[in-house]
């Protein structure tokens, strides 16, 4: 088990593809150590001539050594197949990765977990159906999982910490080249507060093909997905079919039917590939948490008449603000500073374009 | 034959007196013009022989040297033509010219003989007034200009015979009479109004308090939501410029030759509004033939810079200085000019490259790394020095057609007047005027919260993640809307809306 794991682990370093490990495995058969990889001829073929002479000499004790301690002055794990805290849902996949880099609370791996996608341009709809989903589903303690990417997912990790939820991020690039780079102290917030894990080495750079693969992780680390708002181009896709593939089960918000950043959720629904959820709760059954009553009535009495006012308009749904300042019968100034307090509150939320949601 | 005769030059947006020393002796005929002349100054040699003949006087056949003293100073444009042929007329006994000496000389000279309109004069009569200069004679187009400063004697004149006459005492010539500020401050109507705005209640709002406290202000929306028409109709609701700012102001359009001639007076707070391709010199001023920039020209009133995320990188930075100090100042290799330039910035842009970032009926074509690199094409520094933005929404048919009366553009005014008064007993011992200009120890000493504001301003930062720059300017926003409403203190209310004007704070640009 030793030997393996410091085969591994010498593995890690070189960020060599599924396949090719797969290869490595299948030649090494049961005698999988470091000795057995050196020896082997035909592993030799596997890699081009010098690389592998490069590798041989490159090895030695020490370096692997150095390598870990690396990893832990960076506070980065890495853990592999053959560790006890390497998710057993990743384990059983045909394409599971070998090891995994990780950073943050390790625990969450183990706790039961829902990935949020989709799209990196929603629209205010999506925004909302992210943010209501994402804080409904970590209050009740799911670990919320999703890429870090613009949009959508960026919404499921800050909601979810915003009620203090526990979030794991999967990178599509190494843990220290976070993409995109806006999303940097985003990033060290999950790192503190939840877990950023990745299958590629520290310092790799996002590529094209490590999306869909880092999508791969996603959909199989997570109990389920839920796709709140995807347009039928979107990469979100690839999360879609790796969670049939994997069996998990599919969740999709729907959308209006005109409108183009709703179509693959619509379609999936339409297909049958997932479920169609309008409610967390709808969730939270196959989750089987029961769904603690909330306590809104609370906030309903604080509400001064006219704060009623503009909280009745939105009532059934969003409303831009010049509406609202129109139909709410108040001086603007008088509006404008309710509309502030009550998003203090967390009553409402306002949207780009100047529109107003109740929350 | 010597004689001398005053007149006055330019630098900057101050005058400094001119001796211009004609002398007239025997020798081959020859014209020479000394004392760092300018091509224009040099070319008065065949203006002014021209008009001299042609005003039926006798040219002298001889050697004329003219100099312009003090003799180290640079001097530029067509303004002395006057005072030099007056001096070269006066050498000559014939004429019966006397007196010459107690005037200060001002104006063009055509061939005919006429005297023709000069740029700039308002500031050289504040300067040699102040100076201690009392007669001056000037081209009559720009009589109007001169009408509003008190205390001097100035005469108008059409014509170099004309003037001749006069300091002959042939002819009389009615100076000019004081006109007062007071009278004519008020008959502007700029057709532009606030109430043929539909909609847009939280724009006009926004708008309202920028004027009245000062804050510079950003809009940010789709195309065609009204943007331009909102930022036309702000001059209306500015409050009136006291004398003291229209006459700086109209020094400024005075050297510039943007001055309306029939008017004689800035008494509107200029509007500005420079396409995006403008050089930095077109802004800031500068330049050869050393000439104020749109913001100086936008000084006490309103620059306005449609589609801000267009302009180059470095013009927008430039905007940090006058934006800070009010001045800004130009370093040419001749000379180092200083003009004033306290203006406010009114900034329109599209939330992203297409226009339709968070619009409801419209799909936003760009990508998030393109929205972001959009909006940070605007630097922190210069979203520093803007207290308000706001976002602003195409409007519907239903309210475009709507009926409803909006309130006019002379109600809002009204309440920013008073709003201004508020502040002007404020700041009467310091040196700004107006709440957008605070320091930080003002706003220490005015913006006080009483325990619930404070509270409340605590909580908006936590929930809305707004970034700390955004502190003392939601302060500065709420002591306006605080001076809007007559209040000695900043409520609860004052603070709350002032933080709904910072849109861009929101962490939701993701």
């Amino acid at each position: 088990m030793e030997e393996e794991k410091k085969l591994l682990l010498f593995l890690s370093m070189y960020d060599l593809t599924i396949n090719k490990l797969d290869q490595i495995y299948s030649v090494l058969g049961e005698d999988r150590s470091l000795k057995a990889f050196f020896k082997s001829k035909e592993i030799e073929k596997l890699f081009a001539k010098d690389k592998f002479e490069q590798l041989r000499q490159l090895y030695d004790e020490n370096r692997i050594s150095n390598y870990q301690k690396n990893l832990q002055n960076q506070d980065i794990h890495i853990i592999t197949r053959f560790d006890s805290t390497f998710p057993s849902q990743l384990k059983n996949l045909p394409d599971s990765p070998y090891f995994l880099f990780c950073k943050g609370d390790l625990t969450l791996l183990s706790c039961p977990s829902l990935a949020i996608v989709g799209t990196r341009k929603p629209s205010n709809y999506g925004r909302v159906v992210t943010d209501k989903f994402a804080k409904a589903l970590a209050k009740e303690g799911i670990v919320i999982v999703s890429g870090l990417a613009y949009g959508i997912d960026s919404i499921a990790h800050r909601k979810c910490l915003e009620v203090g939820g526990k979030t794991i991020a999967v990178l599509g690039s190494g843990l220290n080249e976070i993409y995109p780079k806006e999303h940097m102290a985003l990033a060290s917030e999950i790192a503190s507060q939840g877990l950023l894990i990745s299958e590629y080495s520290p310092n790799r750079k996002a590529t094209s093909y490590t999306f869909p693969q880092r999508n791969r992780i996603i959909a199989g680390l997570s109990g389920g997905v839920l796709i709140t708002e995807a347009s039928i181009k979107s990469g979100t896709i690839h999360t879609k079919d790796f969670a049939l593939d994997y069996g998990r089960n599919i969740y999709a918000v729907p959308g209006n039917i005109d409108s183009p950043s709703s179509e693959l959720t619509n379609e999936t629904i339409k297909s049958g590939q997932a479920m169609c959820v309008t409610s967390p709760s709808d969730i939270l059954k196959d989750y089987a948490v029961m769904k603690k009553k909330e306590h809104k009535t609370e906030q309903a009495i604080q509400l001064s008449m006219d704060e009623l006012k503009i909280v009745s308009l939105l009532q059934d749904g969003m409303k831009d603000i010049d509406y609202l300042a129109k139909n709410s019968n108040l001086s603007i100034n008088i509006f404008n500073s309710y509309l502030t307090t009550l998003e203090i509150r967390g009553i409402i939320s306002r949207l780009p374009g100047g529109y107003v949601v109740k929350n | 034959m010597l004689a001398k005769v005053k007149s006055f030059g330019l630098q900057g947006i101050d005058g400094f007196p001119i001796d211009v020393e004609v002398d007239v002796s025997n020798g081959l005929p020859h014209f020479e013009i000394v004392g760092l002349a300018d091509t224009a100054i040099k070319e008065a040699k065949e203006r002014v022989r021209s008009a001299i003949k042609n005003s039926a006087y006798d040219y002298p056949i001889k050697r004329v040297t003219i100099n312009l003293a003090p003799a180290d100073i640079k001097k530029e444009g067509s303004l002395y033509d006057l005072a030099i042929a007056v001096g070269m007329l006066s050498t000559n006994d014939e004429n019966g010219i006397k007196n010459q000496g107690d005037y200060v000389y001002i104006g063009e000279l055509s061939f005919d003989g006429s005297v023709k309109k000069v740029k700039g004069l308002l500031p050289l009569l504040i300067s040699a007034r102040s100076l201690g200069y009392k007669n001056f004679i000037i081209p009559f187009e720009n009589s109007k200009e001169a009408s509003f400063i008190e205390g001097i004697c100035v005469y108008p004149v059409k014509s170099l015979d004309e003037t001749v006459k006069f300091l002959k005492g042939e002819q009389n010539i009615e100076k000019i009479e004081h006109c007062s500020y007071e009278d004519i401050k008020n008959q502007k109507v700029s057709g532009l109004d606030f109430c043929h705005v539909k909609g847009q209640a939280m724009a006009k709002r926004a708008l309202e308090i920028a004027a009245a406290g000062g804050h510079n202000l950003l809009m940010i929306g789709p195309p065609g939501s009204g943007k331009s028409m909102l930022a036309k109709c702000f001059p209306t609701i500015l409050p009136d410029m006291t004398f003291e700012e229209a006459l700086e102001v109209t020094k400024i359009h005075s050297i510039a030759g943007e001055l309306d001639l029939n008017e004689g007076i800035v008494s509107r707070r200029p509007f500005r509004s420079p396409h995006h391709t403008a050089t930095i010199i077109a802004l800031t001023g500068g330049g050869t033939h050393s000439k104020p920039g749109e913001i100086s020209l936008a000084d006490h009133g309103v620059l306005f810079l449609d589609e801000f995320p267009e302009y180059s990188k470095q013009t927008i930075e430039t905007l940090r200085q006058p934006l800070e100090d009010g001045v800004i100042t130009v370093a040419r290799n001749k000379a180092t000019i200083t003009y004033p330039a306290s203006f406010t910035l009114i900034a329109s842009m599209n939330p992203c490259p297409c226009g339709n970032y968070g619009s409801k009926d419209r799909e936003c074509r760009c990508s998030p790394s393109q929205i972001t690199k959009y909006l940070s094409r605007i630097s922190g520094p210069i979203m520093d020095r803007i207290d308000i933005h706001i976002e602003v929404d195409s409007v519907t048919y239903d309210q475009l057609k709507s009926v409803e009366e909006e309130e006019s553009s002379e109600k809002i005014k009204e309440r920013v007047n008073k709003a201004r008064q508020r502040q002007i007993e404020r700041f009467k011992n310091d040196k700004n005027y107006n709440n957008a200009n605070m320091s930080v120890t003002q706003v220490k000493r005015y913006c006080k919260l009483d325990d619930k504001s404070e509270d409340l301003l605590r909580g908006a930062f936590e929930s809305l993640k707004l970034s700390a720059r955004a502190h003392d300017r939601i302060l500065k926003v709420a002591r306006t809307i605080a001076d809007l409403e007559q209040s000695e203190n900043i409520e609860l209310s004052h603070i709350a809306e002032a933080i709904s004007y910072r849109t861009l704070d929101r962490k939701y640009w993701e």
